[in-house]
């Protein structure tokens, strides 16, 4: 006998067909949204992850550093780690030409956790066999190819060697400025030479162990780690030590920052009151419809409790048709948008894999979501319909629920008042409508917002102020930069160039090198602390601020020179003394005086007070080979840029030679009377708009075919890396807003369509004393439209509140936001809203108001 | 013979925005077992409102209905959704069959939701008097109206009441099928010896009954 319940639920269930519908595709929704969220974000998560992995060259858990062979030999006994490999390194191949190749003995295992393993080939077994990436192949001059004979050179213990090794296998490439080459342990074993320790003595790396692992549990991983370092007679406190370390890799092991976990909740919290707002509304209708069915039930002897029971029946069928099909509409949507996504993350790392599995944790993360608000929207409706006293519902009509005392309408009784009318039968129904149809407009003029506040030029003129730039590709390789006079242009590719249609506005830019050390720069800043570094040999002075500078031969700072012509020195962001740019470049030219540029904010431009050391007036004075020979005051100040330091985002190269500071700014006039060999680093110019894409062939031509040493940077490159991030809030934003939109409608369409079926003899009732079916029709569409006059007013309001409040204070956090305020996708969508809701009571009453008078004469409440 | 009904002074009152309408206004009665009562009256008389409040439907304003010796303004909401599945059996004018299931699953489902069987030979002697032998895999759309009706008498007594309430039970059908229905309703209580309780109307219907009950504003004259 139980299962006459599960009968009865059976069988409604298969009657309510269009309750199912709405119902399915409410849960569907919310279970889409959820899904599609969870799997972006797991899979941006895991793609940045995986790429940082790829970037650092490692997906372990740690890493141990300068191992003895007894303390590498000790990590057999370490119950906490599952698994490590070894690393023996040897150093960094000195005969590569633009990408950097370090050369170390490892293990099958090491490969693996590093990204080295083979994936043509196999991995090294002889002595003279080596593993690496087609690029550092090619550098190298040998196509990648498994038998192929390579040349290497590197030092090791001060002893230079030189090596032809076969290729046994080889992977591609993950980074542009790295890559792993590896022996296996026969190559160890047949140059003990080169792995004799002698790091105790002289920190050279060649003869240390190295090892990631992967630990058994990564709970307390660090107190596992410091035991550990503590029993190998090591210090686990000891700051920049040299000798025996380990390190928890972060990347694999991030710390969850609260702000994180905060930005989560609350878009997890949104969705959850999307999806209340529209699941309530559908259960609250079907119950509302099902009122008197609820009121027999509990006449004949149903409890409560089985009421519950059976409501929760059909929305457990319901969920679990809706669930799976919204998971799996999800699922794709988020893979599909995931690579917009991660595109945005491709300025701040280079080749993002993207990686998005089925995992389980997508989907049972999704469904618990969507089960939680279901749980959460159908709890009110199933007791409202558990609470339904027999009597009332047999005298059940929506109007006569309010209690209220009825107010005489103002708008009497024409077909806006009578619509009107309609909108307070259920009050709350209707807010609900009017909020989930204004959170769509919210949060689409929110998107909206940011995307419009992308400062697309802000990006490009920080990165670049010049159409095109054309560099030594060292200074785009971010372990390198331009250091080295070698790296300078040739007047070759300069004249070539040069004779290129719509070629304005050229100039060459020099700047110094770390050959250049003989020529140093005094002035008044007072030095703290001074040392050699060890690796370069190069003496170093820091000020009380902890700002760097590079010393030269005479013990001067080298700091960062750039020679320019006035057509170069205008373009840039001159704040402070002369700040007419032809004056101060006479000025300059005359030997007056020196531009001083200093770092700044990247979104206001405005100077960072840490680097400003000199103040106008404040004299400079110059050395070449110990002696002073001339002395050139500050004239004037200059915010730095990108592309005032190097190229783009990369910085390397300043930072080498001169580190901190200062960066100085001459004609080239006089630049290249200090300077003996003065080296180009880079040749900037515009191009007239016709011709920008020849230039682009050309440069692309020359550099394949001509010179492969060059590179070029470009504003149009800028300008698609910045466009990215704004086309990525549109779509992600979008694609959200038009969700959240899809539910407000539904929840329209869904009230529409019940209002109707449950109307039917209300409405034969007024046809019957003279309402024709075009006036129907008009009050209806009046009804609807009145949701969205609602809807849209709440959303325009709250638009222009939340604009000026959280988009503004969110906007404002990030340097290349320029917040900018618009109304237009509000106004878009709130049109768009509005057509829907005057359409859809014309199809709907087409369609579900159908028969003859009589027959709907005859229908009872 | 013992009373399975028994009113004391029953008030209900209604708010009616400012006003209070007196539906029932100081009713005694006691309705003796086994008996076929009809209440008359017109309309707005406080008929339907003495029948739910004997049902347990609604609570009283004032006094005591007692109902098979039990007070049902002593009982929780859940208890008198029990008793009333229990106890009390209803017919409707509109027959309120549910839609979805057959005519026998109609019959037997309040005893399923008392997780009970129904005494075999009760519902086929049942069944047979009411003439919804050959219906019972119908669905209740396939039926007459008259035979509609004759399912919801047999599902009224299916759990063998203590008293059976019948809301114009008779409203919607022509002279001979009030006739037959009143017929069946009245040989069945008889035969099973449940007591009735009929509000009506039809006079023909209230001459079958073995007592009248005419109320008027509330009260009974």
């Amino acid at each position: 006998m139980k299962n006459m319940l599960n009968i009865l639920a059976r069988r409604s269930f298969q009657a309510s067909r269009m309750r199912n519908l709405i119902a399915v595709l409410a849960i569907m929704l919310t279970s889409i949204l959820f899904t599609t969220v969870t799997t972006i974000g797991i899979g941006a998560t895991e793609s940045v992850t995986l790429t940082m992995q790829m970037l650092k060259g490692s997906r372990s858990d740690g890493d141990f550093h300068n191992m003895t062979a007894k303390q590498y030999k000790a990590l057999e006994d370490a119950d906490f780690i599952r698994a490590y490999g070894l690393r023996m390194p040897i150093g960094f191949l000195t005969n590569t030409s633009y990408h950097n190749i370090e050369f170390d003995v490892l293990d099958s295992v090491q490969a693996d956790l590093t990204f080295c393993m083979p994936v043509h080939g196999s991995i090294p077994k002889a002595e003279n066999e080596i593993v690496t990436s087609d690029t550092a192949l090619r550098d190298l001059g040998v196509e990648p190819e498994v038998g192929a004979t390579v040349s290497i050179a590197f030092t090791a213990h001060g002893q230079n060697y030189q090596l032809d090794m076969v290729v046994s296998g080889w992977f591609e490439a993950t980074s542009e400025q790295l890559s792993m080459m590896w022996a296996g342990t026969a190559f160890r074993d047949a140059h003990p030479d080169i792995f004799e320790y002698t790091y105790d003595q002289d920190r050279d790396m060649a003869g240390t162990y190295y090892s990631d692992f992967i630990a058994t549990s990564t709970v307390g991983l660090q107190e596992n780690l410091d035991h550990w370092i503590w029993q190998m007679g090591g210090d686990p406190d000891a700051t920049n030590s040299d000798n025996l370390s380990a390190t928890i890799n972060t990347i694999t092991n991030p710390t969850l920052k609260p702000t994180t976990l905060l930005l989560g909740a609350v878009i997890i919290v949104l969705f959850i009151l999307c999806g209340y707002l529209l699941i309530y509304n559908v259960f609250d209708i079907a119950v509302m419809q099902e009122i008197r069915r609820y009121g027999l039930y509990r006449t004949v002897g149903m409890s409560k409790r089985q009421v519950k029971k059976l409501i929760n029946q059909q929305a457990l069928w319901l969920s679990c048709i809706a669930i799976p099909l919204g998971l799996l509409i999800g699922y794709f949507i988020g893979k599909i948008t995931l690579p917009y996504m991660v595109n945005m993350l491709s300025s701040s790392y280079e080749n993002v894999a993207i990686h998005v599995n089925p995992s389980p944790v997508i989907f049972v993360g999704a469904s618990v979501l969507t089960a939680f608000t279901i749980l959460l929207s159908t709890k009110k409706p199933i007791r409202v319909a558990a609470n339904i006293p027999p009597i009332e519902a047999f005298r059940y009509v929506e109007a006569a629920t309010s209690k209220k005392t009825i107010k005489k309408s103002t708008m009497g009784t024409s077909l806006l008042g009578l619509a009107w009318s309609n909108l307070g039968r259920n009050k709350r129904r209707s807010a609900f409508i009017i909020a989930s149809l204004a959170l769509c407009i919210v949060l689409l003029n929110s998107v909206g917002i940011a995307a419009d506040s992308v400062d697309i030029e802000k990006q490009v003129s920080y990165s670049i102020r010049t159409d095109f730039v054309v560099v030594n590709a060292v200074s785009k390789n971010i372990m390198k930069g331009f250091t080295r006079r070698e790296h300078g242009l040739g007047q070759k590719v300069i004249e070539a160039i040069n004779t290129q249609p719509g070629v304005n506005n050229a100039s060459a830019i020099y700047k110094n090198t770390l050959d250049d050390s003989y020529i140093t720069y005094n002035f008044p800043v007072e030095f703290t602390y001074t040392g050699t570094d060890e690796n370069t040999g190069i003496g170093y002075a820091v000020t009380e601020g902890g700002i760097v500078f590079n010393l030269g031969d005479d013990g001067h700072p080298i700091c960062n020179v750039y020679g320019m012509e006035e057509i170069a020195l205008a373009r840039m962001d001159i704040q402070e003394g002369e700040t007419d740019a032809h004056k101060l470049y006479r000025q300059m030219e005359n030997g007056e005086g020196v531009l001083l540029g200093v770092a700044s904010d990247m979104g206001t431009s405005i100077l960072n007070p840490a680097f400003d050391l000199l103040e106008v007036g404040d004299i400079i004075s110059v050395f070449k080979d110990g002696e002073a020979i001339m002395e050139l005051p500050v004239l004037a100040k200059a915010a730095l840029n990108g592309d005032d330091e190097e190229i783009r985002y990369t910085t390397h190269g300043p930072f080498e030679v001169g580190k901190d500071g200062l960066f100085l700014y001459l004609p080239t006039s006089i630049y290249t009377q200090i300077y003996d060999e003065p080296a180009i680093y880079k040749y900037s110019f515009d191009v007239e708009e016709k011709q920008q894409e020849t230039i682009h062939a050309f440069l692309e031509n020359y550099i394949t075919n001509v010179d492969p040493r060059l590179s070029y940077a470009s504003a149009k490159e800028a300008r698609q890396d910045a466009m990215t991030t704004r086309t990525m809030l549109q779509f992600v934003g979008g694609l959200i807003g038009i969700i959240f939109g899809a539910a407000g409608v539904l929840n329209l369409v869904n009230t529409i369509i019940t209002t109707i079926l449950a109307r039917r003899h209300e409405f034969a009732t007024m046809q019957s004393i003279g309402m024709t079916t075009k006036q129907l029709t008009r009050m209806m569409i009046w009804e609807s439209v009145y949701y969205a006059v609602g809807a849209c007013m709440v959303g325009l309001i709250l638009s222009v509140i939340l604009a000026f409040t959280i988009v503004k204070t969110l906007t404002g956090g990030i340097w290349f936001f320029t917040f900018h305020f618009t109304l237009v996708p509000a106004i878009i969508v709130c049109i768009l809203l509005l057509m829907v809701a005057a359409i859809l009571p014309v199809i709907a009453l087409k369609i579900f108001n159908k028969g003859s008078m009589v027959e709907k004469l005859r229908v009872t409440e | 013979m013992m009373d399975i009904v028994t009113i004391q002074h029953l008030k209900k009152f209604f708010k009616d925005g400012p006003q209070i309408v007196k539906a029932l206004d100081g009713i005694d009665l006691s309705i003796e077992k086994g008996k076929f009562t009809v209440i008359v009256g017109a309309s707005g008389s406080g008929k339907t409102t003495l029948l739910n409040m004997i049902a347990g439907l609604y609570q009283p304003t004032e006094g005591n209905v007692i109902v098979d010796g039990v007070d049902l303004s002593q009982m929780k909401e859940e208890q008198l959704t029990v008793f009333r599945r229990r106890k009390i059996g209803f017919v409707f004018q509109g027959y309120n069959l549910i839609p979805e299931l057959t005519i026998k699953e109609n019959i037997i489902f309040p005893l399923a939701l008392d997780d009970t069987r129904p005494d075999t030979a009760y519902f086929s002697n049942l069944v047979h008097l009411l003439g919804l032998c050959h219906y019972l895999d119908a669905y209740p759309y396939m039926l007459s109206g008259g035979a509609q009706q004759c399912a919801a008498i047999a599902r009224a007594l299916i759990t063998k009441p203590s008293i059976v309430l019948a809301d114009e039970p008779t409203g919607s059908f022509d002279i001979k099928t009030t006739q037959n229905v009143a017929g069946l309703l009245k040989m069945t209580a008889a035969t099973f010896h449940q007591t009735l309780v009929v509000i009506t109307h039809n006079l023909d219907l209230a001459q079958l009954a073995d007592r009248i009950v005419r109320l008027q504003d509330g009260k009974i004259v």
